[in-house]
């Protein structure tokens, strides 16, 4: 029977990778209760149990043959650790199946393929695991889902930290891994959104969110203590620090433990790393996040190596996050070299990615890093790489030329930030074990109805995260919204009286504010910035207390030291201002020297090509493709004394 | 050289114990909350600032509530405040997750009342508008936050006129005595003897304060300019020389 089912399915055009070759062993195999139907004296469990198994056979029956041929392909690549084919069934197929079967239902459940794996409990774990992440992302999950989903994530990562036997023998691709942890974070943050909105719940959903199972899922303590456990299960730090230190390999196996030269522990560390970092830009504690990262640094995007290689989507969430942390730290001319470096790469690699499905999250995530770098751009203007700043340009130019307007511009700031920004969410549930309180908070009560308390007794509020993180930078584009006009201002002046400056801006502003906003203007002339070794021209730059330092290795990402960032500085003498421009001088050796050596090259090469054979009657010219510059100066008549320079030659 | 931020990351006052706190994972074991709190007090009675380790009682408030302490947060915000031109006040305000329901009527919870009169100091300092920020920290509205926790937090004003002086150096070569007066909220000898203490020079004829030169206040027009280094034609240098 299976020999003919394997040649009808065969002729399936999209299953074109080995699938159709896989001999299935055995159909279902058969339960030994199934003559208990037959018995009078069954008694209720029993015959419960039969049901459910009936149940099972059924649904299992309904499932596509397709499917259960790649969930038993995929079983066997698992329990054999045969990596490329585990990437592949992963990345290819269970993608492609979804897809085809499962766009818009969910994957069968875990109970129901049991029989197909033979009950293997860790490859249910896994097989639920990729259910539960089909539900978020192409269906709304429901709170049972995220229930589950929960306890699913705590046996994983149970199974993983705590067997008693030391690392287990899994061994999963790092793209498996890196969307596990994401994916969990993800679902942390989804619930906490979910959480924090007690309105237009139903009372099923209150009950189980008040109960006590419902306060600890996705506590933000178990979500940390998963990540932390990883990073100290595989000692990722350590050999993070070994490795910069350039220890040997010896040495480090001995560092990490038998846990960390597993590859499988190793990723999952990093990862785990990069996890944190993303928690606790969600929680608003951006040194913290930063601090975590001290020992990885921020990899591809900052221009510095990697450990190892890791998917595409590591170095884009890392460089987002990263830049998240800066931006509100207000060291712009960071957040700014971080965003580019990743945008550049990403443009870059984007040719390698467009045939998975991580390519609509990580163009994503760029566009909102376009975003935040405009934000860069309009408070701390510097300059950026050419080919991302003319794609911000060309994106937010005109909400950039309306922020540069001062005050008017908030409105489109708030709203690009409120854009790019992530999703914030808080760390603690609204009280849902109290119904009063939680009451109170759905139906505020108005200031006129007599049974409200005073609104500044404590009158509870549900406010967003984000616009708390909003109101700290709006305050700082505040701040420096008088600085664009001062600026022009400035600009057509060696020295001004404070006085006559005041007498140029709007009616009422006296001569104290202008020098309150010649202040904030100094402020703003200057962040704190990481230095890095400097070369070739940026030694001749006077301003500024910049220094360059020759390594960065070993320092903290959140040192750094004063830098000026703005070309229009002055200084007050009394009343009188004087102002002192700096000009910054194209650059365009680098252009000019690359395009010779690349001329030089195709030279070189046409030199080196064989000549065509010459024509009769031309060989005076000695031309055919090529020419050295010296004969075809020879044959034409100089008419002057001047040198004709190669290029010129025709 | 040590970097602007490294007094600001790990201060020099911060006594081991602190430094495994904050580094490592107990910080988020709510028994260790006093230790971070009275290393806060500490800071208030002896002038010292540690941002990290306050940040760390903010972050533990977050995740257990029932840790929570208004005044220390409003010490915290305070010290925060003096540390400008460093963004900790805006940290600070990050970490602050919505209060619920006051459960206990007894002790009313003074947060939400001066979080904004807290907000509004910060955004005056920020914006450099030091006279507004005195007349505003001597009115009537701010009289419950200076008795009750201005007054014991030693040298909270030293370090707002600082501040002050911070953004003074950098913008003036000269000032006026008055106007600088009026930022530093002192006048007469008092203000003479803080500007002795600041290392500037009074001319009292003329009633003008000379500041030192610093690397902000001293300007030049710069024009920057390529540096074409030789190593970086030798390629395009010697092929020519080969063509030859």
């Amino acid at each position: 029977m299976s020999a003919q089912r394997v040649a009808l399915w065969a002729a399936e055009p999209d299953l074109d990778d080995d699938i159709n070759d896989v001999d299935i062993p055995l159909t279902i195999p058969p339960y030994q209760n199934a003559d208990l139907y037959d018995d009078p004296n069954l008694d209720e469990s029993a015959l419960l149990a039969v049901q459910a198994q009936i149940a099972q056979q059924t649904a299992l029956a309904q499932i596509p043959d397709v499917v259960k041929r790649f969930i038993i392909h995929f079983h066997q690549a698992v329990l054999d650790n045969d990596l490329p084919e585990i990437t592949l069934a992963y990345e290819s197929g269970w993608n492609r199946l979804t897809e085809k079967f499962y766009a818009r239902t969910e994957w069968p459940e875990a109970e129901i393929i049991a029989p197909l794996v033979n009950d293997d409990q860790i490859f249910l774990i896994l097989y639920r695991e990729l259910c539960y992440r089909h539900v978020y992302s192409r269906l709304q999950p429901d709170i049972d889902d995220r229930f589950h989903s929960y306890e699913n994530s705590c046996e994983l990562f149970n199974y993983l930290l705590n067997s008693e036997v030391g690392p287990v023998p899994l061994s999963l691709p790092a793209q498996w891994l890196w969307d596990i942890v994401d994916e969990f974070i993800y679902q942390f943050q989804s619930f906490a959104l979910y959480r924090s909105r007690p309105a237009n719940k139903t009372d099923e959903e209150l009950a189980m969110l008040g109960s006590e199972g419902g306060a600890q899922a996705w506590s933000s303590y178990s979500v940390l203590n998963v990540l932390y456990s990883l990073i100290q299960k595989s000692r990722v730090n350590e050999w993070l620090k070994a490795r910069a230190e350039g220890k040997s390999d010896e040495e480090i196996d001995e560092i990490v433990g038998e846990y960390g030269t597993k590859p499988l522990y190793r990723q999952l560390g990093y990862f785990s790393l990069i996890g944190l970092l993303r928690v606790h830009v969600l929680l608003g504690d951006f040194t913290l996040a930063l601090k975590v990262m001290d020992n990885a640094g921020l990899g591809l995007c900052a221009g510095e190596k990697v450990p190892f290689t890791a998917p595409t989507a590591t170095h884009v969430s890392t460089a987002y996050h990263a830049g998240v942390c800066y931006l509100m730290l207000r060291r712009f001319t960071d957040a700014a070299r971080v965003f580019t470096g990743c945008l550049n790469w990403v443009m870059r690699a984007r040719q390698y990615h467009t045939r998975s499905y991580q390519y609509d999250q990580i163009n994503k995530t760029a566009d909102r890093m376009y975003a935040l770098l405009a934000l860069c751009q309009t408070l701390a203007p510097t300059r950026l790489d050419d080919n991302v700043i003319n794609v911000v340009k060309e994106r937010y130019g005109e909400q950039m030329t309306r922020m540069g307007r001062g005050e008017e511009g908030l409105g489109t700031f708030e709203e690009i930030f409120l854009y790019a920004c992530p999703k914030f969410i808080t760390a603690n549930p609204p009280p849902y074990n109290d119904p009063n309180t939680l009451a109170l908070l759905i139906n505020p009560p108005t200031p006129s109805s007599p049974s409200s308390p005073t609104p500044t007794s404590g009158t509870p509020t549900i406010t967003d995260p984000t616009q708390r993180h909003l109101r700290a930078l709006s305050a700082h584009f505040l701040a420096l919204s008088p600085v664009p006009t001062l600026r022009s201002l400035l600009k057509l002046y060696t020295s001004l009286d404070a006085r006559k400056l005041a007498g140029f801006l709007d009616a009422g502003v006296d001569e104290e504010e202008v020098l309150s906003w010649m202040m904030v203007m100094k402020n703003a002339g200057r962040c704190v910035g990481r230095v890095r070794g400097a070369a070739g021209a940026d030694k001749d730059e006077k301003n500024g207390a910049s220094t360059a330092n020759g390594s960065s290795a070993g320092s903290s990402l959140l040192d750094g030291e004063w830098m000026s960032i703005s070309d229009l500085n002055f200084v007050i003498d009394e009343n009188m201002i004087h102002i002192a421009e700096s000009t910054v001088g194209r650059r365009y050796a680098g252009w000019f020297i690359r395009n010779s050596e690349h001329a030089a090259r195709v030279f070189d090469g046409l030199r080196a090509s064989p000549l065509p054979g010459s024509l009769p009657g031309a060989k005076t010219q000695g031309k055919g493709g090529e020419s050295k510059g010296d004969t075809s100066k020879d044959t034409a008549p100089r008419t002057s004394g001047q040198k004709v320079a190669w290029s010129k030659v025709v | 050289m040590t970097s602007a931020t490294s007094e600001w990351l790990t201060p020099s006052t911060r006594t081991e114990l602190i430094e495994n706190l904050v580094s490592g994972v107990d910080r988020y074991n709510p028994s260790n909350v006093s230790i971070l709190e009275d290393y806060l007090y500490h800071q208030i009675r002896s002038g010292e600032y540690d941002c990290l380790a306050n940040l760390a009682i903010l972050k533990l408030y977050q995740f257990n509530s029932d840790l929570y302490n208004p005044d220390v947060v409003v010490n915290i915000l305070l010290k925060a405040l003096t540390a400008e031109p460093f963004p900790d006040y805006n940290l600070c305000t990050s970490l602050l997750d919505d209060r619920l329901v006051n459960m206990n009527p007894d002790e009313p919870d003074p947060l939400p009342v001066l979080l904004p009169i807290l907000t509004n100091l910060y955004n005056l300092l920020h914006q450099c508008r030091f006279p507004a920020f005195w007349t505003f920290y001597h009115s009537d509205e701010l009289e419950s936050l200076r008795e009750n926790y201005i007054v014991e937090c030693v040298g909270f004003e030293e370090a707002i006129r600082e501040v002050a002086a911070r953004a003074v150096k950098a913008t003036f070569t000269r000032i006026g005595l008055d106007r600088l007066g009026t930022y530093v909220d002192l006048s007469g000898p008092e203000l003479e003897m803080w500007i002795e203490k600041q290392g500037w020079s009074l001319d009292i004829s003329i009633r003008t304060v000379s500041i030192p030169s610093n690397p902000d206040n001293e300007i030049e027009s710069v024009v920057i300019r390529e540096n074409v280094k030789l190593a970086q034609l030798q390629k395009v240098i010697a092929h020519a020389a080969q063509v030859k």
